[in-house]
């Protein structure tokens, strides 16, 4: 046992936070910490100055980017990016389409795809959830017939994040109809700029606009944006839950919120005397900072495990998916509590704002950011699913029958 | 980083888990017998430098042995004896400590520290209990409560508040003017109320500095609430195992009841509840060299995760195992009366929180 960081992960982590201090402009790193919403070049220089270091895509094979480093130090990596409020590299990118593309894709996809994806310079959304597919994901109707040299692409994806701001969107479609709804599903890219494809905003609660409906009405879509084979789509999404589990755990931004909600309830009145030291408001800290502290330490054990030799994902990552989101939402309604009848007043997002921030000044954000955080026990696999993995993967508890 | 056992630890975790389950299942077993497997598997010199006559075992294989321990329901006084007295006797040093801990060593005495006293809860740091100076040597009068494992052939060790400031007393058993009061806890233990109505003792028994005990004492402590931490590990540990195995056996309305979705979800929280808490203690393990603010934030912090989760764990195993997990003859229960036990144990969540606010929380230690 090693329950320390070793001199050469204390180094690196040092390392990681001199560069981004010193690279990312400071006005990048107000709005993450304020939690606003960020204009797309500056998610594409901020990418664009991680990707010059190795910290933009270091879990891919070296040759296409990747670093060789461990996944403890990739865990510090995404810690350290996280903490000090600079934007992740595009997880769709990052951690999505670039892992399946390097693993299954032709050489000719790698060229042409990879290291613009690593870079930003070439911006992908997911196209994997529709109106009666979220769970039950295999469920997915959208179909991709084939035509000679293309496919012809219809129906409607939904919940898609940022496709108002993407190139390329990665889709996975129904290619086959097949006994079992896993197969017969194929991982397909798709170029936006495509005649036949409308995009509509869905405005969430949280004042912004983030995700959308994708509608496809005929899409040609050449046949060469076809990953790996035909009918083998639901294994490599199922792959990719067994890639990057460094950031499962969001430990770096959950660390990040509770310093803030620190920092305003030092400087905040409380019922008497500062907000701080409140004794329920102060609990109700402590219990949030023990659980981030212990799911730190959950997230270590994860990735430095050996991992599972049957080579698929930990079933234990369900628990970092579970209590991160938890942590989260634990911090969003600490930062909106600190702020009293301030925080309704001070504006809210407006999702058709034209400016980048959608209206929102420092103390807003918070308001959104409490809505926006129930996203996290949603997406991925809500947390009801993550329940269902660790009762029957990790304890074996059965199915009726 | 690196969680992975040692191969000299694995050896020692298969070792001790074998000792104590043939112990658990042995129904002629008696305190002697007990004590006797500890000191052949070299259990009682475990935590204690080569040169005073240990084998140098750190936090780590403490954690490994007391995981063990609350699998399988140890009763032994290993806590009180080896890993708080004995290990506040190794710290303390000089002529009658080091003679004590070679009685500990080789297994013919037995120690109890004797920590809380009446109203005051767990705050051991000013005891009530007074030390005068005598013409043989000291006076002690006072009372102590709920000392785990004190009986009448145990040591003990007892702080006391002399002029100098926070004295450390030996007491031989049966020593004139002591008088013990031992309850048995739920859990199969036994645990004393003592008076101590002048007692006099000579002046060698008076052991460590006045100045500086209340600091040894302090990490004394800290060290045991992580010992007890992984006791609840283990013991919940193994509640969980039972409680899955019970879920998929129980039929009712023609299916194992482990197929209906709430109870599964239950299931997977206990899970949850039981992996914070291991992270946890691991995290306060490797702080015990830390100085010593950021050493008790990180102990309290652990502690009060561990109670939590151990309520939350053990009461749901009741529930799930219905009329069942009431009935003392089935294990589920004996787990749940002993993690209430090591609850209460140095502090409930409330005490703890407190602990870790006084010093600034876990962001300021950090």
């Amino acid at each position: 046992m090693e329950l320390t960081f070793t001199e050469g992960e204390r180094r690196f982590r040092a390392e990681v936070r001199e560069y981004l201090l010193s690279n990312i402009s400071e006005n990048i790193r107000q709005s993450v910490y304020e939690e606003r919403p960020l204009p797309r070049e500056w998610q594409v220089e901020s990418q664009q100055i991680l990707n010059r270091a190795g910290y933009a895509v270091p879990h891919w094979p070296v040759e296409w980017g990747g670093r060789d480093w461990s996944a403890v130090k990739r865990t510090i990596l995404v810690q350290e990016i996280d903490q000090n409020s600079v934007p992740r590299p595009l997880p769709f990118n990052a951690a999505l389409v670039g892992p399946v593309v390097a693993a299954f894709g032709t050489e000719e996809q790698k060229r042409r795809f990879l290291a613009p994806v690593a870079n930003l310079d070439m911006w992908f959304c997911q196209g994997f959830s529709e109106p009666n597919a979220g769970s039950d994901l295999a469920s997915l109707k959208t179909s991709a017939v084939r035509e000679g040299a293309h496919y012809q692409v219809n129906g409607q994806k939904i919940w898609t994040t940022a496709a108002h701001k993407a190139d390329w969107i990665f889709c996975l479609v129904r290619t086959a109809q097949c006994e079992r709804k896993q197969q017969g599903i194929s991982f397909l890219l798709i170029d936006l700029a495509t005649p036949g494809i409308t995009i509509r905003p869905i405005p969430t609660i949280d004042g912004f606009h983030h995700v959308n409906e994708v509608y496809f009405d005929d899409v040609r879509v050449p046949a060469e944006n076809l990953v790996g084979e035909e009918g083998r789509g639901w294994d490599y999404a199922k792959y990719l839950l067994g890639q990057e589990r460094t950031s499962l755990g969001n430990i770096g931004f959950s660390q990040r919120r509770l310093d803030r909600v620190r920092a305003l309830a030092k400087a905040r009145r409380g019922e008497a005397g500062p907000l701080i030291d409140d004794p329920d408001f102060r609990r109700r800290l402590s219990w949030a900072e023990i659980e981030l502290k212990a799911l730190e330490i959950t997230q270590m054990r994860v990735v430095a495990s050996a991992g599972n030799p049957a080579g698929g994902a930990d079933p234990k990552t369900s628990i970092l998916k579970i209590k991160g989101s938890e942590i989260l939402q634990d911090a969003a309604e600490l930062l909106l509590d600190t702020l009293g009848p301030e925080a309704l007043t001070a504006g809210f997002a407006d999702s058709l704002a034209s400016d980048d921030s959608q209206g929102l000044d420092a103390h807003s954000s918070v308001l959104s950011a409490y809505f926006t955080s129930r996203k996290y026990s949603i997406f991925g696999g809500s947390n009801e699913i993550q329940r269902n993995i660790l009762a029957k993967a990790v304890l074996g508890l059965g199915s009726k029958r | 980083m690196n969680f992975d056992l040692s191969e000299e630890q694995r050896m020692l975790a298969d070792a001790v888990g074998k000792l104590f389950e043939a112990q658990a299942e042995d129904a002629n077993v008696d305190s002697h017998k007990l004590w006797n497997g500890y000191l052949e598997l070299g259990l009682l010199g475990l935590p204690f430098a080569e040169e005073q006559g240990g084998f140098g075992g750190g936090q780590e294989e403490i954690m490994l042995v007391m995981e063990a321990y609350g699998r399988t329901l140890g009763t032994a006084p290993y806590l009180q004896s080896v890993l708080m007295a004995g290990r506040l006797l190794a710290l303390v040093d000089g002529g009658t400590a080091s003679d004590a801990l070679s009685g500990l060593l080789d297994g013919s005495q037995k120690y109890a520290l004797c920590l809380f006293e009446p109203d005051t809860r767990y705050r051991w740091h000013e005891p009530g209990t007074k030390a005068e100076r005598s013409d043989a040597g000291w006076t002690l009068s006072g009372e102590k409560r709920a000392v785990l494992n004190a009986e009448t052939d145990t040591h003990l060790i007892c702080p006391a508040t002399t002029p100098e400031g926070f004295g450390l007393f030996l007491i031989p058993p049966g020593a004139s003017g002591l008088s013990l009061r031992e309850r048995p806890t739920p859990d199969g233990r036994i645990a004393a109320d003592i008076v101590l109505d002048g007692v006099e003792i000579a002046e060698a028994a008076a052991i460590g500095d006045p100045a500086n005990n209340g600091a040894l004492v302090a990490k004394i402590v800290d060290g045991a609430i992580l010992a007890c931490c992984s006791e609840a590990i283990g013991a919940m540990e193994k509640l969980l195992a039972l409680t899955v195995e019970y879920l998929g056996t129980r039929n009712q309305f023609g299916a194992p009841i482990g197929s209906f979705q709430v109870l599964q979800h239950r299931a997977a929280d206990m899970l949850i509840a039981l992996e914070q808490t291991r992270s946890m203690t691991i995290h306060a393990i490797s702080m015990m060299d830390a100085p010593p603010t950021q050493r008790h934030v990180a102990v309290a912090a652990a502690k009060a995760l561990t109670n939590r989760a151990s309520r939350f764990v053990g009461s749901q195993a009741i529930q799930l195992h219905g009329g069942m997990g009431l009935a003392s003859e089935y294990p589920a229960g004996r787990y749940f009366q002993r993690l209430t036990v090591l609850e209460n144990m140095f502090g409930d969540s409330n005490h703890h929180l407190t602990e870790m606010e006084k010093g600034g929380g876990l962001a300021a230690a950090l």
